[in-house]
């Protein structure tokens, strides 16, 4: 039995037709589908992993990229604990779009919260495409703005686990502190929320001692 | 197209010369009131016992096909196209042949401005022949539709009002005034996405090419389902809304359950407030292109502005796939914050339909067959109820094998028999022509050749202020009596049957 669920709160963002949806679907159903519809307004799903003894929960917002619903963002991310922004390597426009996102959730999102830049559809490299967005400009920008940085297919599957895990890393789930007050049984819900305020400046421990 | 000739009923629009029945023929051929019908002699000769004979194996389950009976006397193409361009003359969207067409978008952009300027009115429609023009100036917005099926411009209009609605409802009012007031020549193709132009060219097949009566109606299909069942259903939305506490009173401002093929299950809403039939159709067609995919993992949280409702702002809908059911659950709310207060009613909601069992229900609801209803030689029918604003037909019976082609074939011949049957009970502006009108229309053809049998197909259009009733009867059926003995029969058995076929009330609060 987990002695607690942590909810992480995961917003995706990133310009339409980059395989936002397409990397929930791999990381939720391990499934993938060719043409997939556009998301229209914003999908919610869930997924519980297990990192290292922790479980997790991922809360998730799959939200549209069309333009339409740009004004809608900021209501996904407001509190947010973490952001997948996500571009298509073989689109260079999907990678100004992209630096766009980071930019807007450095200003208008919760202080501490944890960006994984992602730069989808690696298998069309794999199978002869063109890549038009280097692999060094994204890095260079990952550690700019202090993001996370993967490369993924959402069809082979290739790194789309990686970079769920690596946020679930990185968020810092509890400070050793809180530890022996949920051991005596205080505050622990089924449904507690990453407290992102108070946890940023503690001391960070990623994973495990949860004995 | 190679078609199977069992499920292809114009044979003889293969052979050389295409069959083709003038529109004049389409229209009532015998206008006779009540007592002619009832007093006119059933004549008992032989074809019809062999309809008769066909029409009851045609019941028997093992033989389904009685679509095959059913011959299509319409011409195979129509000419048909809708066009939405701008005030300004520039083009939003054609259904066929955009680039050809976009060329005419200024000539109807000039002819329109000459009738303001120089009549001082709006141009509404030009017939020549049988060809129809109809056109609706909606600033900015311009609609055209040009059709050749003989619909009344009532119908063409209300066509194209409900592909305006469409662009509202993704777009709302507003913000199309918004754009239009800054730049008046803004070309909006610009600002729809990929989808908006999916879902105009899914509306306009649906208009044009599928049985899809809800339009022509105004009506909604309802999911026929046992009473008692229905009851608990909205029973168990009433309980739920009574216990959700976080829930604020006006969040939730309706809830519906849709049921495959846009049939309404059941309806949770507040006392004395209706969504209007063109919203709801909207919601529908979204639900229906949209969504159809979605697995119960997700829930969507989509923007929608209902046109006839509020054409300037936004409410937010809830979608959920309900699991075992194929149905989807939509709860709208005005607040745009709202999701995960009616995220918890949902899930409540649904653990509790599913643990009854009624979600299973849901799934079990298959509508009902035309042979479930002793009218004989009706061939298939559509019974609107008035008072509910909803319609049931019996369910197309279909081989399993029958092609996509095949199936809209199917569908347009029907809609097509019940668009003229509706028109010869409703004048041009779309009102009937009395409070209460019965008309029996007739196609008629010879056979081409002899081994065939030559074309007699009967519909009756029968306008009540309580309902309206179409049917269309087996080919070679000429006793008008029999057929308005049936017409009785089924509206007594959709009276008997109410509360089964129609969403009444709903849950109301």
């Amino acid at each position: 039995m987990n002695s607690s669920v942590t909810s992480i709160k995961l917003v995706l963002l990133g310009e339409a037709a980059v395989g936002k949806s397409s990397i929930v679907l791999r990381f939720v159903s391990n499934d993938f589908s060719e043409n997939k519809e556009p998301t229209i307004g914003a999908a919610f799903l869930t997924q519980r992993v297990n990192i290292g003894e922790q479980t997790v929960k991922f809360e998730i917002w799959d939200t549209a990229g069309q333009e339409r619903f740009a004004s809608l963002a900021p209501m996904y991310y407001r509190n947010a604990q973490a952001a997948l922004v996500v571009y298509d390597i073989t689109k260079p426009q999907s990678f100004i779009k992209a630096r766009h996102w980071v930019k807007e959730l450095h200003e208008q999102a919760s202080k501490g919260i944890v960006i994984a830049l992602v730069g989808n559809k690696l298998d069309m490299i794999e199978n002869g495409g063109e890549r038009k967005v280097a692999k060094e400009e994204a890095e260079k920008l990952a550690e700019e703005e202090g993001l996370l940085f993967f490369e993924t297919s959402a069809k082979s599957g290739e790194n789309v686990n990686e970079v769920f895990l690596g946020i679930g890393e990185k968020i810092p789930i509890k400070k050793p502190g809180e530890q022996a007050n949920e051991q005596s049984g205080l505050r622990i819900t089924d449904d507690q929320r990453v407290d992102l305020t108070n946890s940023v400046n503690g001391p960070v421990r990623s994973a495990g001692c949860n004995c | 197209m190679d078609l199977d000739e069992s499920y292809v009923d114009d044979r003889r629009e293969r052979a050389n010369e295409p069959l083709y029945i003038p529109p004049i023929a389409a229209e009532p051929t015998t206008s006779i009131n009540l007592a002619q019908t009832l007093f006119q002699p059933s004549e008992f000769d032989e074809s019809l016992e062999d309809q008769l004979a066909q029409s009851i194996s045609s019941c028997d389950r093992r033989h389904p096909l009685v679509s095959t009976e059913i011959p299509n006397v319409f011409p195979h193409r129509y000419d048909k196209n809708f066009l939405i361009l701008t005030s300004a003359g520039k083009p939003i969207y054609a259904m066929k042949d955009g680039d050809g067409t976009i060329a005419y978008m200024g000539v109807i952009h000039t002819i329109m401005n000459y009738f303001k300027l120089k009549e001082d009115q709006d141009l509404r429609c030009i017939e020549n022949g049988d060809v129809r023009f109809a056109f609706l100036d909606r600033e900015p917005i311009v609609l055209v539709a040009y059709s050749a099926r003989g619909e009344t411009s009532n119908e063409l209009f209300s066509q194209l009002d409900f592909l305006h609605s469409y662009l509202l409802s993704s777009l709302s009012e507003r913000q199309l005034s918004k754009i239009f007031s800054k730049r008046q020549n803004f070309d909006l193709r610009n600002f729809l996405e990929s989808t908006d132009f999916e879902n105009l060219d899914e509306i306009c097949s649906l208009l044009c090419e599928r049985l899809y009566p809800d339009a022509l109606l105004g009506a909604l299909r309802s999911l026929s389902m046992k009473k008692s069942h229905r009851a608990q259903l909205h029973e168990a939305m009433s309980q739920q809304l009574t216990k959700e506490k976080d829930l604020p009173r006006g969040t939730l401002l309706y809830g519906l359950i849709v049921a495959p093929e846009n049939k309404l299950c059941s309806v949770l809403r507040p006392k004395g407030h209706t969504l209007h039939t063109t919203d709801l159709h909207l919601l529908f067609c979204l639900i229906f292109h949209r969504f159809q995919n979605l697995d119960d993992s997700q829930e969507l949280w989509v923007p929608i502005c209902f046109p006839k409702f509020n054409a300037n702002g936004f409410l937010y809908g809830y979608i959920k796939f309900l699991p075992k059911c194929n149905s989807i659950l939509v709860l709208i709310s005005a607040q745009k914050d709202a999701f995960f207060n009616l995220k918890s009613f949902a899930d409540h909601l649904i653990k509790d339909i599913s643990s009854n069992g009624l979600l299973e229900e849901i799934h079990k609801a298959k509508g009902f067959k035309i042979s479930d209803i002793p009218a004989p030689l009706v061939h298939h029918f559509i019974y609107k109820s008035k008072k509910h604003v909803q319609y049931v037909m019996p369910e197309l019976e279909l081989h399993s094998d029958t092609e996509p082609e095949q199936l809209i074939e199917l569908e347009r011949k029907f809609m097509t028999y019940y668009q003229q049957i509706h028109n010869s009970v409703v004048r041009d502006d779309g009102l009937a022509f009395n409070k209460s009108c019965l008309n029996f229309i007739r196609w008629d053809s010879d056979a081409i050749e002899p081994s065939e049998e030559p074309i007699a197909m009967l519909g009756l259009g029968w306008i009540t202020p309580k309902f309206e009733l179409y049917l269309i009867c087996n080919n070679g059926v000429d006793d008008k009596h029999v057929i308005f003995e049936s017409a009785k029969r089924i509206i007594s058995w959709c009276r008997k049957h109410e509360s089964r076929l129609f969403v009444n009330e709903g849950a109301i609060f």
